[in-house]
């Protein structure tokens, strides 16, 4: 149990914390209008979480019906925007210009071989330089393909074999792919994005702003009556500087989940208890780690300059946009010492597909060590500076 | 000459002030060659799979068999029910599964539509693509040989059974990253935006940090109290500094990583130069505005650090809300980025990135035009009250 006056010290650097923070200009930026700017702000590009309408230029040389029918039904995917366009040279300038992310050139007989039962040919040119547009493209049309050339199965097996409806349609495709995407239904980027980015961002702010407050203490020459009004403990001196941070980002996390997450219709599938307890470990891990990065430096503005430089770095190592599988062995390492790593499987499993803290034991452990490492450096460190 | 004293003077700063050394000269290779090294592996692949196999024939083998040829793919384990699948995918331990159903050859052969399952923990929806896109080609092929062998059967002509399986095949050319490379494609794109961060960093402090460094009055006596030859000295002195970044990342880290495309360095560096002017403008705009050095920067990581997902890298920006598409617009990193996809990726001649250099120009116009005015004021403030 902790003392009254323990108590009674922990709070009294809380207060010192929150009257630094108000009359800092740049704290003030970096923990309390940041966080929730950028909360609405990175979270507004996703509002429709899904692309659609990718331009794409389609060259007719066919003009039938049947190629009509293909532009058209390719057209209709929610994914797809077609223009015509006359030549295969218009379609490339359109491409090069950035009108559009490709384009279809549909043959000229493409009707008349179908009829005859020649296989016919459609090209596609798509551009690959950004990868999600093109990618999207090439599965809208491939589908489009599929089903129209089911179509043209089932005419034949009715006109030529004699089959009725039923048995044609049961006949025209034996193997069917049936895709499930579990967790995120419509496989959309923006609720997959999301959820890791709002993680992102409160650790980034809370890093930077609690470490950028340590090193002030040692420009400022601080550091004595830090510890002098933490009673020379340091513990005291690390939790009660840290528990205002606490708190503040404990309400964060709240809001986001709450009030940002309706915002943006973005499902919590998990239990509120399992990932609470996640959150606070995950809250009080950064705790000891920023003021052990913070202690590190000797001016704010170089720890902000640091830290600002470490943001996609972190986010990249965490295998979140990436497998960690096939990240570099070292970088897999260095993954494993930041607090993100754990906590953000352990929160997309929560958050995303349901899952409890006991399936993500392995993670809530990993974080659980990581606390013990920081809390262990952030005190070394402070023992040295209070000594300076 | 005034001007080459300022010029040779801000190197000095460059290298002796830590504020500047490590942001311009010690960050880059760091972050530079640590961007390339995460994505050494290029691809994704590996990908662990579980196969739910209730069928347990031989064309339920023979399609596992297939999946398993695919390098995406790894076949980690077998699972029995759809509870075991959901549990293993929570945990982490796969991350996706296929499903043959039961009697799947016996109703492929009794001419009965089957359903091959394919499971993907779409929350992390870069695998669940992959997996996806991979096995959906494998079954689809599987499928296409019954059918082909079907038509067959009846004594069609081989030709023409083929015709009716894919009477219509498209061919897909993927242009500029065939084999979708995350390094060639990644890479570039965040040490650009990197590159932008860390002159718009650094510029912030141009003007106020002399302040901090007590050198502003011998800095304004050494311009004569000229707002303009200051500002073109520092501009000067920080654009051979990104050249030299550009050659750091040009014709180093890109070769080493065999990234990018050598013949398109001098469009690169034309607009490179561009991207360079127009960051050191804004950095310039905003240090003559703050003359709190910290604010200063606070206010550059805000402005810069979302430059990456807003340009449109990532996620298109005609798929934003248009609040979001006009916040991107007032980023020189977008327009850059739009040149840089035409003249570099896709290596196209100069005159295509025509409307983003235009877009650069006017961003270097607006900024170092408002930078000269209020450092200009500050100087004569200073001026009056020494008088």
């Amino acid at each position: 149990m902790l003392s009254n006056n323990t108590i009674f010290t922990v709070w009294q650097l809380t207060k010192r914390e929150a009257a630094r923070i108000g009359s800092d200009h740049s704290l003030l930026l970096t923990l309390l209008i940041a966080p929730l700017l950028y909360a609405f702000f990175y979270g507004s590009i996703y509002t429709y979480k899904e692309e659609e309408g990718v331009q794409l230029a389609i060259v007719d040389d066919d003009r039938t019906s049947l190629s009509r029918l293909l532009a058209q039904q390719i057209g209709y995917a929610q994914v797809t925007a077609v223009f015509m366009v006359p030549t295969i040279e218009d379609a490339k300038e359109a491409m090069y210009q950035g009108q559009c992310q490709g384009f279809l050139y549909i043959e000229k007989g493409l009707e008349q071989r179908v009829k005859t039962l020649r296989q016919a040919h459609v090209v596609v040119a798509l551009n690959a330089a950004r990868f999600l547009p093109s990618s999207d493209l090439l599965l809208s049309i491939n589908q489009t393909c599929l089903t129209i050339g089911a179509g043209v199965r089932l005419q034949y097996l009715q006109k030529s074999e004699g089959m009725n409806t039923g048995a044609s349609m049961q006949e025209v495709m034996p193997v069917n792919l049936d895709y499930r995407p579990l967790f995120n239904s419509r496989s959309s980027y923006g609720a997959f994005l999301l959820p890791g980015l709002l993680a992102l961002i409160l650790q980034q702010t809370l890093l930077i702003g609690l470490s950028a407050s340590v090193s002030a203490e040692r420009k400022k020459n601080r550091v004595g009556t830090w510890m002098a009004t933490a009673r020379y403990s340091l513990s005291a001196a690390l939790w009660g500087k840290g528990l205002f941070y606490i708190l503040l980002y404990a309400v964060y996390a709240y809001f986001f989940m709450t009030v940002n997450y309706t915002l943006l219709e973005l499902p919590m599938r998990g239990n509120g208890w399992h990932l609470t307890g996640a959150f606070a470990l995950f809250i009080l891990t950064l705790i000891p780690m920023a003021q052990w990065i913070g202690s590190l430096f000797k001016d704010p503005l170089l720890n902000v300059q640091f830290m600002a430089f470490s943001t996609y770095p972190f986010f990249l190592i965490t295998g979140y946009t990436f497998p960690l599988q096939n990240i570099p062995q070292p970088l897999q390492w260095l993954s494993a010492l930041l607090p993100t790593t754990p906590f953000i499987n352990m929160y997309q499993s929560i958050v995303q597909a349901g899952g409890t803290l006991f399936q993500n034991g392995y993670h809530f452990i990993h974080l659980l060590l990581l606390l013990i490492l920081y809390t262990a450096a952030a005190l070394y460190r402070l023992e040295r500076i209070s000594r300076i | 000459m005034t001007i080459l004293r300022i010029i040779w003077r801000e190197w000095k700063r460059i290298l002796v002030l830590p504020a500047h050394c490590l942001v311009l000269l010690v960050i880059p290779p760091l972050l530079f060659f640590l961007y390339a090294f995460i994505y050494d592996e290029q691809q994704a692949d590996h990908l662990p799979v579980a196969v739910w196999d209730e069928d347990h024939s031989a064309v339920s083998r023979q399609f596992t068999f297939l999946l398993g040829q695919v390098a995406t793919i790894q076949l980690s384990r077998q699972v029995s029910s759809l509870g075991e699948l959901q549990d293993l995918v929570l945990k982490g331990e796969i991350m996706g599964a296929i499903h043959f159903p039961q009697h799947m050859e016996r109703d492929i052969k009794s001419r009965h539509p089957v359903n091959v399952v394919v499971y993907t923990n779409a929350a992390a929806v870069v695998p669940a693509k992959l997996i996806y896109k991979e096995a959906a080609q494998v079954i689809i092929t599987a499928g296409s040989g019954v059918i082909l062998q079907k038509f067959v059967k009846t004594g069609m002509d081989k030709g023409k059974a083929l015709a009716l399986v894919q009477p219509i095949a498209l061919v897909p050319y993927t242009l500029y990253n065939p084999t979708y490379n995350y390094q060639q494609y990644l890479v570039p794109g965040l040490i650009t935006v990197g590159l932008q961060m860390i002159m718009i960093m650094v510029s912030v402090l141009l003007l106020n940090y002399e302040t901090t460094t007590q050198s502003r009055e011998e800095l304004w006596r050494l311009s004569k109290g000229s707002a303009s030859t200051i500002i073109a000295g520092k501009t000067l002195s920080h654009l051979v500094v990104a050249w030299l970044n550009f050659i750091l990342v040009a014709y180093v880290i890109f070769p080493y990583f065999q990234l990018g495309l050598p013949i398109a360095n001098g469009k690169f560096f034309v607009l490179y130069t561009f991207l360079s002017l127009a960051c050191i403008g804004i950095g310039c705009m905003l240090s003559a505005l703050f003359t709190d050095t910290m604010l200063a920067t606070d206010v550059a990581l805000f402005y810069t650090s979302p430059a990456f997902v807003f340009s449109g890298f990532t996620f298109p920006r005609w798929a934003m809300p248009w609040y979001d598409q006009y916040y991107a617009n007032i980023m020189p990193y977008t327009h850059f980025l739009d040149g840089f996809f035409k003249i570099y990726y896709m290596d196209l001649p100069l005159h295509y990135a025509r409307t983003e250099m235009g877009y650069l120009l006017l961003f270097i116009a607006i900024t170092f035009s408002i930078a000269i005015l209020l450092y200009q004021q500050q100087i004569n403030r200073y001026r009056l009250v020494i008088q």
